[in-house]
């Protein structure tokens, strides 16, 4: 039994073996930015809205209206990272129901590559709105003794993110596939549903924690105007 | 459970291609198209409560034109009311004045008509009387009305000689004028019988065909005289009477 989707190569490109966690990546990716570019081609603003395009114009307006509650601002630049984190691993986790389909974010290597840019990011946005100054100055508050243990807790939290995804997709998975070699008629169906809305509801927590700690980056920094995020955008 | 480091950096690589994506193809078309809609739903609420402002308008325009219309006819109503109270009264006083007139014409008219009917009834009844009076005369008395009237000349002229002769201021000559002319006998008779009275006076004879059947004798600046004008004005002022009284009864009986 194979635990992560790393270990099935499909191809090889060139010396590089191409593994399903990457295939399916694409796949993902190819079905998020397809639907997208379906929907949203030839918009205008006189015409009523289709009802793909208030499908999707619910789904931006409910993840920006989650970042403003966490936020308390509406920077489009957090809505595009934390949303892209939502959408990648909310679908790649909904696709689990297809028999077959590994999930991306059921390989420590996917939920790792998501929690490294989650890292990256938080540090950036901080920079970016506040500067260096003030961004490094945050590591020894309330105290300069505080700095290892905030740099630490700094890491602490990309780690607890990426293993708080990858062990609950992973073990979804795992379990299902026990199940289904145990009592494959009924057992492995409910838990594939339970297995939905514990993907979904692991894609929200991971998006919001990423957004909670841009957010706690971003906290000393004055409210910025959409014109500004524009701009940064 | 093992970290691929290469799978890591193409999700890593992946991820950052995804997010450029979605937000060329997602976020940027979805946002901007609720900002447009937003914008283009105010620009349309900005563009109804302008419309609204100038309904607004338009109604307040059309209701001060409407009052103003309403007052304008009001009083072209009130002066149309006033000149036709004036045409009227102007057409009743010419009504009135034309009725005046023609009562007064046809006043005229009856008067003129009265007239006429009294001397053709004077001129006939005189005709009458004459020749009823001849034929009475004739059969009652065997004498005809020229000697009937000569004999009552004859009676007056006693009771007035004396004046007679006062008024005649010692003129020989008296006018006898009748209507038609006298038999010569009638006519030696009046000169006898004024002879008995007016002794100096003599007698001329001369026919008036305007004057009223009878006979009048001039004498200076007194007359004596018999005709039927007495007796024909009595008639008609008796008619005259009667019509007045038939006329009185039938205006009473129109005016009920």
């Amino acid at each position: 039994m194979q635990l992560s989707p790393d270990q099935t190569i499909v191809f090889t490109l060139g010396s590089w073996p191409v593994s399903a966690t990457i295939v399916n990546t694409w796949i993902v990716m190819v079905l998020l930015v397809g639907i997208s570019m379906l929907v949203t081609r030839n918009l205008r603003a006189d015409k009523a809205p289709g009802r793909w395009r208030s499908a999707l114009e619910l789904i931006v307006t409910m993840i920006q209206g989650q970042i403003e509650e966490v936020t308390r601002s509406g920077a489009r630049h957090v809505l595009y990272f934390a949303g892209t984190l939502f959408l990648f691993i909310a679908v790649s986790n909904l696709l689990t129901v297809i028999p077959g389909f590994a999930p991306p974010t059921s390989s420590l290597s996917t939920t790792v590559a998501l929690t490294l840019s989650v890292l990256v990011a938080i540090p950036l946005f901080g920079i970016v709105n506040g500067g260096v100054r003030q961004y490094l100055h945050k590591f020894i508050e309330p105290s300069p003794i505080m700095l290892p243990f905030n740099i630490i807790g700094e890491f602490s939290r990309g780690v607890s993110l990426a293993i708080r995804l990858y062990g609950n997709v992973m073990s979804g998975a795992v379990i299902a596939a026990i199940l289904l070699s145990i009592a494959p008629f009924f057992f492995p169906v409910v838990m594939d549903m339970l297995g939905l809305l514990t993907g979904f509801i692991q894609a929200y927590i991971f998006a919001i924690l990423a957004t909670v700690y841009i957010s706690s980056a971003m906290a000393e920094i004055p409210v910025k105007t959409s014109e500004k995020d524009k701009k940064h955008d | 459970m093992s970290i691929d480091w290469i799978t890591v950096l193409a999700q890593i690589a992946n991820f950052l291609v995804l997010l450029w994506l979605l937000k060329r193809f997602l976020y940027r078309p979805i946002l901007d198209g609720i900002d447009a809609r937003e914008a283009e739903i105010a620009r349309r609420m900005a563009d109804a409560e302008q419309a609204q402002q100038h309904a607004k308008a338009a109604e307040s325009q059309y209701i001060e034109q409407r009052a103003k219309i309403v007052s304008e006819h009001d009083a072209l109503l009130k002066e149309a009311l006033a000149a036709t109270e004036s045409k009227r009264d102007a057409l009743l006083a010419q009504a009135r004045s034309t009725l005046q007139q023609e009562q007064k014409d046809w006043r005229k008219h009856l008067e003129y008509e009265r007239q006429v009917f009294n001397a053709r009834l004077q001129q006939t009844g005189a005709e009458a009387l004459l020749k009823l009076t001849r034929k009475a005369l004739h059969e009652l008395a065997d004498a005809t009305l020229e000697e009937a009237i000569v004999r009552h000349i004859g009676r007056q002229l006693q009771p007035m000689a004396a004046e007679l002769i006062q008024a005649s201021a010692g003129s020989q000559y008296a006018q006898v004028t009748t209507r038609d002319a006298l038999p010569v006998s009638t006519q030696q008779l009046l000169q006898e019988e004024v002879q008995k009275w007016l002794p100096q006076v003599r007698l001329s004879f001369a026919t008036d065909a305007q004057q009223a059947p009878g006979l009048i004798m001039q004498v200076g600046g007194a007359q004596v005289s018999w005709t039927t004008d007495s007796y024909m004005d009595g008639l008609a002022e008796l008619l005259t009477q009667q019509a007045a009284n038939s006329a009185a009864v039938r205006l009473r009986s129109d005016e009920r």
